[in-house]
């Protein structure tokens, strides 16, 4: 059997070769299908690698305390109504807590404008927080230092700034010791958080961080709500500190019993929801689409095979007089409608790589928010293109195969 | 006394043409033994060619007994079949039916590869058949690039090839010229001399006065079956 197989392969070769147009026509839907099943991967690999990014910038041991859900929640009404979250609740949780390592409060100051060399610039986000938050993920500097307790406790007039707003206001120039000037007030800047933002938090490069006593003097904190960020240590940890945290800030906002939380634990599990959401959707018009072409596919495959087993009719003839088996002459036709969706996926993996390659490589400059498209196709969707296509290959010639092992052979080989 | 290859006891072949049965053998019995030469004749329509089918195993009689080197052949599945087709039975026809993609010498291994054999011992077995129909400067060349005569040599040493039973030619010099058909006869005469067992199909006297024994059909009928007293030979 394996003769024939390599037998049937050779000969599959030899007559798709005299027939390259055909052969390329025939397969044009099993090539659209299985690019479609590529790119679908290659999007869906693209945006895991860029959930993986987002996790480790959010970090995944991290909880956060916010008044708002960032997911939207089920709510936004209930939300809006929640008291803010105070300064004063912010350091009583950390008086309090118990379990986690770190207690961190934030305050948020959005579309911030910031003043250098006559220049503004606008839609900086400024965080005041404190010298531990130098252990979170923004703690990964590119350049400089972080603020220490004193320069917090003293209130100093120093901040670390996000890569973008490095790369847009200081454009290469070293930034270190430059004075920016936020609302009008100097501050010196002492470095610079390394690259993070993805296409889902493409923001995150746009926060500078300074002491929340500075930030106090700059704006008025309280009419803000503050976000406070919790690092567990350990993401095994994470239940054990959520459950302390949700029990203290119940304490501390006063609820009772029956009251529901006023406030929201937010963390990384909730964007796997969205992320699933994203991909179910890909997933759907990708399968959809998958599924459309593959049908055009087979038609196609079949259509040719039909034609292939008409025109072969003599040769099976001969074949049958020699003494081919109805096995042998299914093996040759499955064969050859096999090897005519592999080259389509082969079609497909050469046209698939370089249209990877470029739209990595060249479209990121004009949307930055789509860096996250990987420039080469992952393996696994190698093997997957071939496993398809063959099976597409088997199912498209299956019924033709078993026409052509069922004909008689004094009929086909009367027919010219 | 030789060995009976083939052995059929009345057996006839009714085809369905629309609505109309039409009997394209009745009642025919024939035996041959080991190294016949024999010559089947008839007009278009005897229903030499069906007997032929019949003989070869490409087709199967309506009823009657049929033995195969003492097999009762109604009694094989499809496989079975084109396992005698493969191990005992070469098919000469007049038409050559090579493949016309493939070289004379892969024409050649093609039913040993149907039959398994491995890929050293079969290009040693088709070189040697090759060889024997005096071809064998022509190994890689396709069927398009050869004469005729050349072609129908390739077609016998296809035929050869699995050392069959019998060697069946339907019309094998019927497109070709008389030189070249004659070659051809010689070439059949050689291998009847050397022991094989050759039927020939053929409506032509001519080609037909070659052989040892003449069976005559008409109508679905066998009208004769002697022996030809005045074989002619090739010296």
């Amino acid at each position: 059997m394996l003769y024939e197989i390599k037998e049937s392969i050779m000969l599959s070769i030899d007559a798709l070769r005299s027939n390259k147009l055909r052969a390329f026509l025939a397969s044009l839907g099993v090539v659209i299908g299985i690019s479609i099943v590529i790119m679908m991967g290659w999007l869906l690999g693209g945006l895991d690698k860029a959930m993986q990014d987002t996790f480790s910038v959010i970090g995944t041991d991290m909880l956060y305390v916010d008044k708002w859900d960032w997911t939207g929640g089920d709510n936004w009404r209930s939300q809006r109504i929640r008291k803010d979250i105070t300064v004063k609740q912010a350091e009583q949780l950390k008086e309090l807590h118990g379990t986690a390592e770190y207690v961190i409060p934030n305050i948020n100051q959005w579309a911030t404008t910031i003043e250098y060399k006559g220049e503004t610039y606008e839609g900086m986000t400024a965080v005041g927080t404190t010298a531990e938050n130098v252990n979170t993920p923004v703690g990964n500097l590119q350049l400089g230092r972080y603020f220490n307790e004193f320069e917090e406790e003293y209130g100093s007039n120093v901040i670390v700034i996000g890569h973008l707003v490095y790369a847009t206001i200081f454009q290469g120039e070293d930034p270190i010791g430059k004075t920016i000037k936020l609302n009008g007030r100097p501050l010196r800047v002492i470095g610079v958080v390394q690259k993070r933002g993805t296409m889902f938090f493409d923001f995150i490069d746009r926060q500078m961080f300074l002491p929340l006593k500075k930030y106090a003097g700059i704006w008025n904190i309280d009419k803000k709500s503050m976000s406070i960020g919790i690092k567990a240590g350990l993401e095994n940890d994470l239940d054990e500190v959520r459950n302390e945290t949700i029990g203290l800030m119940r304490i501390i906002r006063n609820l009772k019993p029956n009251e529901p939380n006023d406030f929201s634990i937010n963390e990384t599990k909730a964007f796997e929801k969205s992320i699933a959401d994203i991909r179910l959707q890909v997933y759907t018009v990708g399968i959809g689409m998958t599924l459309l072409a593959f049908i055009v596919g087979i038609i196609g495959i079949m259509n040719i095979m039909f034609v292939t087993v008409t025109e072969r009719t003599k040769e099976i003839g001969i074949r049958k007089s020699l003494g081919a088996k109805k096995r042998s002459i299914w093996i040759q036709f499955l064969v050859e409608s096999s090897i005519l969706c592999l080259l389509g996926a082969f079609l497909s993996l050469v046209i698939c790589s370089v249209i990877a390659y470029l739209a990595a490589t060249y479209l990121p400059h004009y949307y930055p928010e789509i860096g996250f498209l990987l420039p080469v196709l992952p393996t696994e969707l190698f093997i997957i293109a071939a496993v398809v296509s063959v099976v597409v290959g088997l199912l498209a010639g299956l019924i033709p195969a078993i026409r052509a092992s069922n004909l008689d052979p004094v009929e086909a080989l009367r027919f010219d | 006394m030789s060995k009976t290859i083939i052995d059929i006891r009345s057996i006839s072949k009714v085809y369905k043409m629309g609505t109309q049965l039409v009997h394209a053998l009745r009642d025919v019995s024939v035996s041959i033994e080991e190294n016949e030469y024999v010559a089947l004749m008839g007009p278009s329509g005897s229903g030499k060619s069906t007997l032929m089918n019949i003989l070869g195993c490409l087709d199967t009689p309506s009823s009657g007994i049929y033995l195969f080197n003492g097999t009762n052949v109604r009694e094989l599945n499809d496989n079975e079949l084109a396992e005698i087709r493969n191990r005992e039975i070469g098919f000469v026809f007049q038409t050559f039916n090579l493949l016309p993609r493939a070289t004379a010498l892969k024409n050649i291994e093609l039913p040993l590869i149907y039959s398994g054999v491995k890929k050293y011992d079969r290009l040693d077995r088709a070189e040697a058949a090759l060889k024997s129909v005096g071809l064998e400067d022509r190994m890689e060349h396709k069927p398009n690039e050869l004469s005729g005569g050349q072609r129908q040599r390739v077609a016998i040493a296809r035929a050869l090839v699995t050392e069959p039973s019998i060697i069946l030619a339907d019309e094998p010099t019927g497109n070709l010229d008389t030189k070249t058909g004659n070659d051809i006869m010689k070439l059949f005469q050689n291998l009847w001399e050397s022991g094989n067992t050759i039927i020939i199909v053929t409506h032509e006297e001519e080609i037909a006065r070659h052989a040892k024994r003449i069976i005559r059909l008409r109508d679905g009928l066998v009208e004769t079956d002697e022996i030809n007293q005045n074989q002619v030979t090739f010296s």
